[in-house]
Parts: C-alpha cells; structure tokens; sequence
C-alpha cells in the first residue's frame, strides 16, 4: 500500500543532501522556505491554531481528502516522485561521509556521468510538465490551462518558489550554462518524439501528459516549457544568477566542484530528491488548507 | 556451580529478548490511526460526495478587488473555492466557501451551527480559533481564516459581510 500523508510528511528527513541544497538557495529569497516536516507541525504551521481539538478535526479531514483517490492528491504525490529521479544508493553513499563535513565532489567523478544537454533538457522540461500536472490535480485547475499556471507562477511562494529556483538553479544554469533557457528550446525543437520515448523519466510520467502519442505529448512539452520562460528568465535576471553563483553557495556542502559544473549537475542529480521533498510540502500545505476550510 | 538450569535461563533470556523486541517493534497508536483506517476502506469517493456544488460556482460570490486588496484564487476543487486576500503583496487571509452537503467521512461542518449564538448578516456565525465562518441555505459554508495576526475577528467578519451571501443563498 501506498504510504499515508501522515508518514509522508512525518518521514521528510530534516537534514541531509537534499535539505544542505535547498538551504544554499536560500540566497535567492531569503526565509522564503521552512524546512516544515511532520504532520502535525505541518498543520500547526500552515493554519496557526493551536487548540489540540481543532488541529485533530483539520486533520482527520486532511486524511480523507488525501485517500479519495478522485480528489487528485495520490496522482500529485505519484508525478513529484516519479520525475525525481534520484539514485538513493548513491545518495546513501554520499551520506555516509562524516556528518558536519563537506562532500568532495572528487570522490564521486568515477561514479557519476554528466547527462548530454538534450537529455539534460528533457529532464528539466520534465519536472516543469510535472509541476504544471501536479499543480492542477492539487489545486483543480484543469490539466491543460497552462495560462492558469503561469499566472500562478508569480504567486508560488515557500516551498513551491524554492522547488521552481532550484529546477532553474540546479537542473538548468548548473548543467546548461547561463543561456540555458535558449539552449533548451533549441534543443527540445531538435527532440524526435523516438527520442522522448527513449527518456526513462517521461516513461514513468507519460500517461499523465496530455496528447495521444509522443508526438503530442512533445508538442505540450514544448508548449509548456515556452510558456514558462519568461519566468524562469525573470527569475534568473532579478536574481542576478549565474551557474558560478550557485555553485559557489553549493560549496557549503560540496568540495571540489570549480570547474566541473556538469559533474556537480549530475551528482545533485542522483543524490537528491528536491522535488519529491519540496513537492510532498506543498502538498501538504494545500491539503491542510483546504481542510482547514471546509470543516 | 552457580547456574543451577542453564537451560531454564537461557529460555527466559530468549523470552525476555523476544517481549523486548517485538514490543518495540511495536508502534504506539497514534491519534489519526482511526481516520487512517476509516478513510482507506475505499479507493474514491470516501472524502466529498459526488453531487457536491462545483468550485467553479461558488467563485462569483467571493468580494472582489477593492482598496489595495486583491483577491487570488488558489484552489477549485468539487464542493470547495478559495483565495487568497492580499494587500501590499502580503496575505492577509484566506477567503473559502464550501457545500457542507459534499462533506463525506468526517462529521458535517454544518451541525456546528445549530448551537451558534451569534449571526453576521442574518446567518448563523461561529467564530474558533483564527478563522469566522456563517451558514448559507443550511447548506453553504463562508469562511475567512486570518494569516496574519493584524487581521482581527473584526476584519474577518466584515471580509464575510463583503461576500455575496444574498446571491449564494439562491444557489441550489
């Protein structure tokens, strides 16, 4: 069986590889995200009451509406761990080092393969179709109103703004360069839909893209990824970011990663999981308001 | 020698590490294990009734932009609409309505009412914790919950004031 919202959140990990990452964001809005873990200090965080009674019935409604399958919420939690790719071994591996100590990336360079960039951009263009899905089965905005999302965009605050600056952060400017957003539109235009079928990622999520082959779903890929840019553009220019910039905040908890951007790119890659955490937050902050709400 | 049954020791060792094992392997139960248990006996359809009153219908009842506060929607789903209310692009609360009808597996948020004592535009008022809700129809639920401590009870009741609770109570 499939594990409740309860173990969900009580189990995110409140350090760790994936919370270091997030942390050295920080940067790009500062107190933006709280690292909320646990079911009950999720409730007490996003309503603000306190009453033990209440914080049981806001609760127990939370549960249901989570295990009605039609309420979209299990499909949501399915896309943010299914696009995650994360290869725990390795993750465990990495973690092993000495609590307190940094990483060095050195270790890792005979374990780790940098993605070529069309890959990399298939996966990047990926998680940005799973957080349009995942953002409309959580907050009901039908499956395909990719204006709804973008508008929605601009109000993505807390864990949500720190899952969208890590995917521009990590999985766009690290691997890609500074121009990334153009390098990806290129080469998602090159993108035969044989070779999105090839994808292991879209496998795993493509009975939730919309279109009836991978032809389609290439073009909604497509459309989706050009009608984020201009955020992710905003994002990167208001910001100041450069793949320079980030790395050197990484460098807090990884060594060793000046000139090897695209080693560091596929190490973040395979060791953490920021959107299968992030997204599990978000989820949960959605579900509790809605059943502080309707109770 | 000083073990007269070694047998009979090594035997209560065994038990004693086996009631130790399994009772922690144990887990206590916890508060929403019965929640857990209730709301997993089915697949779909356990939390909001099917003939629940769309999202969508209910989001022209909500007040609109005025004075430096704007309205967000944040969530539309069957039975449930909600927004945020921002100023300065700082939330202040979240405006909801709900059907009460739709509500399935956890008790009926409309019972509350029946022992309201006070009303805000002729609808019976509860006000619990950060949040102020009225009962429209017997049936429609309006709430505003505070998300920031200078939005008062006052402010709560007057933003559920600002609604079109005349309009809702014709909803069927």
């Amino acid at each position: 069986m499939s594990k409740s919202i309860i173990e969900l959140t009580d189990e995110l990990p409140k350090g760790g590889l994936t919370v270091s990452m997030l942390k050295s964001l920080d940067f790009i809005a500062p107190g933006e995200w709280k690292n909320i873990v646990g079911f009950v200090d999720t409730i007490e965080e996003v309503t603000g009451e306190t009453d033990e009674d209440f914080i049981q019935e806001i609760g127990e409604r939370a549960i249901f509406l989570y295990n009605d399958k039609s309420q979209g919420y299990q499909r949501a939690m399915w896309l943010y761990n299914t696009v995650d790719s994360s290869d725990t071994a390795l993750g465990a591996a990495a973690l092993a080092n000495k609590v307190g100590e940094k990483i060095p990336l050195l270790g890792f360079l005979s374990k780790i393969t940098p993605k070529a960039d069309k890959a990399q951009t298939i996966d990047l263009s990926l998680k940005l179709v799973a957080e349009l899905i995942a953002f409309c089965q959580i907050n009901g905005i039908p499956g395909d109103s990719i204006g709804d999302f973008v508008a929605s965009l601009g109000e993505y605050s807390g864990e949500s703004f720190i899952r969208m600056a890590a995917l521009v952060s990590v999985d766009g400017l690290i691997p890609l360069g500074p121009d990334f957003i153009s390098k990806a539109m290129s080469s998602l235009n090159n993108t035969s839909p044989q070779e999105l079928e090839g994808n292991s990622t879209f496998s795993g999520i493509q009975d939730a893209i919309p279109g009836n082959n991978a032809s389609s779903k290439l073009n909604f890929i497509g459309e989706s990824f050009d009608s984020v840019k201009g955020w992710m553009s905003d994002l990167v220019t208001s910001k100041n970011l450069t793949p320079e910039k980030i790395a050197g905040n990484i460098q807090s908890f990884v060594d060793g990663a000046d000139g090897k951007l695209d080693y560091l790119a596929a190490f973040l890659d395979v060791s953490t999981n920021y959107y299968e955490h992030t997204g599990t937050q978000t989820l949960a902050r959605r579900l509790i308001e809605r059943a502080s709400a309707e109770i | 020698m000083f073990i007269k049954h070694p047998r009979r020791l090594f035997a209560a060792l065994l038990l004693s590490l086996v009631l130790l094992t399994t009772g922690c392997a144990t887990k206590a139960p916890g508060r929403f294990d019965q929640a857990q248990k209730e709301s997993s006996s089915q697949r779909s359809g356990q939390a909001i009734a099917k003939d629940s009153t769309q999202g969508s219908e209910f989001n022209k009842f909500f007040p609109g932009n005025s004075d430096g506060y704007k309205r967000v929607y944040t969530q539309e789903k069957k039975g449930f609409s909600a927004a945020n209310l921002k100023k300065d692009g700082k939330v202040l609360a979240v405006l909801s309505v709900n059907d009460t009808q739709g509500v399935k597996g956890t008790s009926n948020p409309a019972a509350k009412y029946q022992s309201a004592s006070k009303q805000i535009s002729g609808y019976p008022a509860i006000e619990r914790g950060k949040q102020t809700s009225v009962l429209v129809s017997d049936r429609y639920q309006v709430k505003v919950q505070s998300k920031d401590d200078a939005f008062s009870p006052s402010d709560r009741e007057a933003w559920i004031q600002k609604f079109n609770l005349n309009g809702l109570s014709k909803l069927n």
